[in-house]
């Protein structure tokens, strides 16, 4: 289904930049899988690799929105995996206060996700980023980057 | 410092895995345009000896002190050129990779997306490393020791190669022999030769091996610790026989009753509940299958050995068994008789068909004893202590039966003419006659029990100037209640117990007319049938509830039903008319139920005006009982409705060294509950005279075994024992329900499902010479520190009943790879002959490869061995049995040494071989002559015709699938697995036997399907791994860890509540917390927690993250002013800077 969704696109489309956080252990490895299996999914997502999605600070995501960017994703590893026992437990509860305080900020929801990618879900971290770019394309720039443009 | 930075580029081609997306030039000339870049540059394999070269040429020439390399992902190379940095003499952490293959070029398409991308991660790498910090690696030292979990062939080879070496080896398998698969397989292939032959002596080496630690029958509970230094807990699961008191002379499997099907054998065959999986098990040890107390003996009060006697039965040991019940309860004959039998309710057979004739049973085999006219010999008297038992009710009795076998002199002291309670005043003979109960008393005199009747005890301190040191009181509720109504003095008014009794002693001969019963419990019922044999021409039961509220119990009510008794719901009476001083009527009232009270059941209210009369010769009041007690100690407490108080759990009354139990406190109860009591009571007593713990262990349930297969179990009808007809019963006092016959007996104890498997029945405990069975053993943890690991816990076999086209379980001679191992295998069930389930040699047999594996509803994967072990059978097929043979492939693959040339051998042989996979297995035949077959349908696929092939036997080659046991094993280990469950390696090509976390190594076929030599040679290797590990001594450590500032820091211990491993302390004193660096592991979770952001991580700092994310996220066409900054809050010097934003490339 998001194979579709990345064929669809046009060029002329606004093209929403996506900054992943993966932990080292899972997901990072995971999307790894992906590249070595030559999935293909959409170009506009930029991978921070962190140790543990434990270590996703709330000012991270802040700062990458007011950096500009359209969409932040977590990926950590599924609940019970984590190599640090419980880090995707607190990254968790921190997204969904985190998520309400960006709507306050006038930040959709959906601009902001979650998603447990494991190590061999190579193809799953493909569709999570396919489908993330369908949806934000819908949605269109971050209101953050407008506001900045009219600050500078 | 900032103003030093010179940053060295590096832009790999990959050959043309990347170059062929990434326009490569460009992103050089990029990164040459970046701050502080000092030189970018691009080679085909950075990763190469040049290429290193080239790097380390720059760092001392052009004196770099930061590098980036743009190549492949970190987890690949990311040591690699650290070590470049370092061998160039630059600290290894002022180095970052751009991953710009796995997460660019190999996953877009369109080269200027792909290319802008790398633009990006490059200048996020270039931002990011300028903030990086010189930092040392840590070091800490590995223990000589390893942990192998599975001990299958690769588990054992692991273990043999390390021990070996002198390192020491904690070998853990879950099964109770080690083996593994391999252990069930008859011959190898391609080489044919005998598996046993190959892996027992292997297995004896790890019996015998002075540095392997076997853990067999365990499993890892627990694991911490990390690389160099992991904490494992084990379980070791009881076996129920010590390990090293047992000789393996199995003389106790010829006394266990027990047959349960043999899971080593793959349920072809049986065994008993004490066994070894197989005659060369290692360790060579026995154990008893214990799946918990069977449901039916948990559900009995008494705790009787119901599985026990019933396996004893069906083993025609009656004399055994009939000792087991006696050891449990005073009177089992008795007991066949009266109980109401809550194990039946509780029988999982019922599940199936109809629960087992447990408590006919118990009297068949009870009945049987007291027949025998064998001897019996007082039991030894080995305790000094005497104990007095007041009564010789049920209660008084059971007690006195569990004193006299644990070695006290008891004396049971009886008011009345005759022993037994209520047992023999209380019950009609038409239930229970009053020899049985003689007998049975005779016996409990027999072996030792003083019975004293005409005895009244008058009180405790009598029979303590007595020389008795504790005394049990089980004085019944001999009491009838008074029913208190006007006219309830009257002749021909009696009360239940006084009317039962008063038949028994015979002063009671008949009964005219019309007889009323009021009440609805057993006693009720007993009345009104004893008044229809006494000859009362209509007997009517006035009950104020309704028949759902009754007490009585359900078979009593039928039978008394059936006998003609006649029942008044809904009513009370309200008073007695008479004549002369002689009843003749019942004014009664109709009642309604209102809302439930304290017992539970809907309270009776009178509806006014609804008076009528029923004439009445004779009226029988059983509306309960009460105790007739007299105080026999002075500090005795009593409840206010005149029970005697006693503890719940030790049954102590409030005088020292006196109980009490039964009927006395409980109120009218079961016999079987009297008997519960009683031996509570004995424990206490026995307690209470050794001067131990009276509560200890005493609250707690025993673990009830669960449901038992009953997928293979055909029905089989429940035996009824013969009853008199319903005219012949009512007319005398003749027993109503005789006992089971023997053959009725055998058949009915062989439908036992046997829950628990072992039925307790303690047969193997007086056969075994050796003393090492132990029921009461306990499962034991223990601790062991190892510094490195080797996960081996193989596979599974798919479950062929996944695919219902198959007919596996369903259809007769559909067999499983493993199925037909044992079916060859020389002691297996058969004696290695193959032959279908009615005994006779196949004429014709297909095997169907690919069974749940290349298939897209199951397992997409090859499972790499169907194919050969496929070719094995059919070459033992055709050896053993001369039968055709049918192989149906999906594709033939023999990739392996010598593979290629079996398969030849095999065209040779005239086996059929059928490229098509089997679509359907069938038992229509179309011709009488076909009955009886099997058809296999498939396609031909290289004649394009459809085939229906009848056989005799057909063998599905199952896929080898992960353990179950992965899922959990990889939550313990912090392994990760892949799709279809397989344990996922470091690489698929360059470290297959390591994970990604350090220390931890992988072997067999847990990482994925794979055959013996493959197995041996990855165990190998991950003892090569562990030992390499070992032998340095000593592991590096990323020093990757959490820090707290302690100036910033406001105690508020969010960080130590985050922390999962208990790294960071708080220090109350100076109201700060600390990490304590050698627990940390690095997952940075307490930093991101940190409201005042006095936390950090070690390399990934928060202006680390900030200046990637900048470098992501912010134009870089030019060195035009854009500042290095760190922004959002927390820069170095504490600055704020303007985000700088130019919208350009986005």
């Amino acid at each position: 289904m998001n194979d579709q969704i990345f064929v669809e696109k046009s060029k002329t489309e606004f093209e929403p930049t996506i900054i992943a956080f993966l932990c080292n252990w899972c997901s990072y490895t995971g999307a790894d899988l992906a590249g070595t299996s030559r999935m293909k999914y959409e170009p506009h997502v930029r991978v921070i690799r962190v140790m543990c999605s434990g270590r996703v600070e709330p000012a991270f995501v802040l700062k990458a929105f007011a950096e500009g960017a359209d969409g932040v994703l977590i990926c950590g590893c599924h609940p019970g995996d984590c190599h640090y026992h419980s880090g995707n437990y607190k990254t968790l509860r921190r997204y969904h206060l985190l998520t309400k305080y960006l709507e306050q900020m006038g930040i959709q929801k959906d601009r902001f996700q979650l998603s447990w990618v494991s190590a061999s879900e190579g193809r799953l971290f493909a569709d999570v980023v396919n489908t993330m770019t369908h949806v934000l394309r819908k949605l269109g720039p971050s209101p953050i980057r407008e506001n900045i443009r009219n600050l500078a | 410092m900032n103003n030093d930075k010179k940053i060295g580029v590096y832009v790999c081609h990959c050959g043309t895995n990347i170059s062929h997306t990434v326009a490569v030039d460009e992103v050089v000339a990029h990164a040459k345009t970046l701050p502080d870049v000092e030189v970018a540059r691009e080679y085909k394999y950075m990763c190469s000896e040049p290429g290193q070269e080239l790097i380390k040429k720059d760092i001392s020439e052009q004196g770099l002190n930061r590098v980036v390399v743009a190549s492949c992902s970190p987890l690949m190379h990311e040591g690699t050129f650290r070590k470049t940095c370092e061998s160039a003499g630059l600290n290894r952490f002022l180095f970052q990779m751009a991953n710009i293959r796995e997460h660019c070029s190999w996953v877009h398409n369109d080269k200027a997306d792909a290319t802008k991308k790398a633009k990006h991660l490059v200048g996020a790498a270039v931002g990011r490393v300028g903030f990086h910090k010189p930092m040392e690696l840590r070091e800490a030292p590995v223990r000589p020791e390893t942990l192998v979990v599975g001990a299958g062939i690769a588990g054992i080879e692991a273990a043999l190669r390390i021990a070996d070496s002198g390192k020491t080896v904690y070998l853990v398998e879950k099964e109770p022999s080690i083996g593994g698969h391999m252990a069930q397989f008859d011959k190898t292939f391609p080489t044919l030769d005998c598996a046993a032959c190959i892996l027992t002596p292997k297995m004896g080496m790890v019996a015998q091996h002075p540095n392997i630690k076997l853990f067999s029958y365990s499993e890892v509970e627990a694991v911490s610790g990390y690389v160099g230094n992991f904490k494992v807990k084990v379980r070791r699961k009881a076996r129920y026989v010590n390990e090293k008191k047992c000789t393996g002379c199995g003389e106790c499997t010829s006394v266990c009753p027990v047959q349960t099907r043999s899971q080593f054998e793959e349920n072809l065959s049986f065994r008993k509940a004490i066994y070894r999986s197989f005659p060369q098990a290692v360790p060579n040890t026995f154990l008893i299958d214990k799946k918990g107390r069977a449901p039916c003996r948990a559900a009995c009060p008494a705790g009787v050995h119901t599985q026990g006697y019933i396996a004893l039965i069906a083993d025609k040991k009656y004399t055994e068994a009939a000792e087991l019940l006696r050891k449990d309860m005073p009177l089992p004959s008795v007991c066949g008789r009266v109980c109401y039998h809550p194990c039946e309710d509780k029988c999982e057979r019922a599940n199936l068909d109809d629960s087992i004739a447990i408590c006919a049973l118990k009297r068949f085999v009870a009945d049987w004893a007291l027949n025998q006219k064998i001897e019996v010999k007082p039991l030894p008297v080995i305790k000094k202590e005497k104990v007095a038992v007041v009564g010789s009710g049920p209660a008084g009795l059971a007690c006195a039966n569990e004193l006299i076998r644990r070695g006290y002199c008891v004396d049971v002291f009886e008011a009345a003419e005759k022993a037994g309670g209520m047992l023999r005043y209380g019950i009609p003979a038409y239930r229970l006659p009053e020899e049985v109960l003689d007998k049975e008393l005779a016996y409990l005199q027999n072996i030792g029990i003083g019975i004293h009747t005409n005895q009244k005890v008058a009180s405790v301190e009598s029979l303590k100037s007595k020389g008795y040191s504790a005394v049990f009181l089980s004085l019944g509720a001999q009491g009838g209640m008074q029913l208190k109504i006007s006219g309830d003095t009257s002749r021909g008014v009696i009360d239940a117990l006084e009317f039962l009794r008063s038949v028994k002693s015979g002063s009671l001969k008949q009964c005219k007319g019309t007889v009323v019963i009021i009440g609805g419990g057993n006693s009720a019922m007993d009345a009104a049938r004893t008044a229809l044999r006494l000859g009362a021409k209509e007997v009517k039961v006035i009950y104020r509830r309704s028949r759902a509220e009754m007490p009585a119990h359900d078979l009593e009510i039928e039978e008394a039903v059936k006998e003609g008794v006649t029942f008044e719901y809904l009513a009370a009476p309200t008073k007695i008319v008479s004549k002369d001083g002689q009843v003749r009527s019942l004014i009664c009232q109709r009642m309604k139920l209102g809302e439930p009270d304290a017992s539970g059941r809907r309270k009776p209210i009178a509806i006014e005006g609804t008076e009528f009369e029923t004439p009445a010769e004779m009226m029988v009041t059983a509306i309960g009982q009460v105790p007739l007690l007299e105080k026999m100690a002075p500090s005795l407490k009593m409840t206010p409705s005149g029970w005697i108080e006693t503890d719940p759990i030790t049954l102590e009354t409030t005088e020292q060294g006196v109980f009490a139990g039964g009927d006395v406190v409980t109120g009218p109860s079961t016999v079987v509950d009297a008997f519960a009591a009683g031996k509570r009571a004995a424990e206490s007593i026995d307690r209470y005279l050794a001067g131990s713990d009276m509560r200890l262990g005493r609250d707690q349930l025993p673990s009830v075994a669960g449901a038992p297969d009953i997928s293979k179990t055909p029905l089989a009808k429940r035996a009824e024992p013969a009853r008199l007809d319903d005219a012949t019963s009512k007319a005398s006092f003749a027993e109503v329900i005789s006992t089971l016959t023997e053959a009725q007996a055998i058949t009915e104890a062989k439908r036992c499902l046997a829950c628990g498997v072992c039925s307790e029945c303690l047969e193997c405990l007086m056969k075994c010479e050796a003393a090492a069975i132990d029921h009461n053993q306990l499962d034991e943890i223990v601790e062991v520190n190892v510094g490195t690991v080797v996960i081996a816990t193989g596979f599974e076999s798919f479950n062929a009943r996944k695919m219902a086209r198959y007919g596996y379980g369903k259809l007769k001679n559909v067999l499983t790879a493993l199925e037909f191992e044992r079916l060859s295998h020389a002691s297996g069930p058969t004696g290695g002959e193959i032959l279908t389930v009615d005994g006779k040699t196949p004429q014709s047999v297909a095997i169907i490869h690919c069974v749940g594996s290349r298939d897209e509803n199951h397992q997409l994967s090859c499972s790499r061995v169907c194919c050969m072990y496929s070719l094995k059978f059919a070459h033992l097929v055709k050896e053993k049995t001369g039968a055709e043979v049918y192989n149906l492939y999906i594709d033939m693959r023999t990739p392996g040494k010598g593979y290629e040339e079996f398969y030849r051998r095999l065209l040779s042989e005239d086996v059929h071989f059928i490229r098509g996979k089997c679509s359907e297995i069938t038992d229509l035949a179309e011709t009488p002559k076909e009955k009886g077959k099997l058809f296999v349908h498939c396609e031909d696929t290289l004649l394009g015709v459809k085939r229906r092939i009848p056989v005799d036997m057909v063998i599905l080659a199952t896929a080898l699938k992960a353990s179950s046991t992965a899922p959990e094993i990889a939550k313990q280990f912090s392994l990760s697995c892949v799709q279809d469950g397989f344990f996922l390696e470091k690489h698929p090509k360059l470290a297959p036997v390591e994970v990604a976390t350090d220390g931890i190594y992988l072997a067999g076929a847990c990482q994925g399907p794979k055959d013996i030599p493959d197995s041996v040679a990855q165990g190998a290797a991950a003892a090569a791994c562990a030992l390499s590990l070992m032998d340095r001594g000593k592991v590096i450590i990323e020093p990757i860890t959490s820090h707290i500032d302690a100036k910033l820091c406001s105690g508020c211990q969010v960080c130590v509540q985050s922390c999962p491993y208990e790294a960071i302390v708080y220090r109350a004193e100076e109201n700060r917390s600390e990490v304590i660096e050698e627990l940390c592991k690095g997952c940075g979770t307490c930093v991101a927690g940190c409201p005042s952001g006095a936390a950090n991580q070690n390399h990934f700092e928060r202006n680390q993250i900030y200046a990637e994310l900048e470098g992501v996220l912010k134009r870089h066409t030019a060195k035009i002013g854009v500042k290095q900054s760190s922004g959002f809050g927390s820069d170095q010097k504490g600055k704020q800077t303007q985000p700088t934003y130019q919208d350009q490339a986005l």
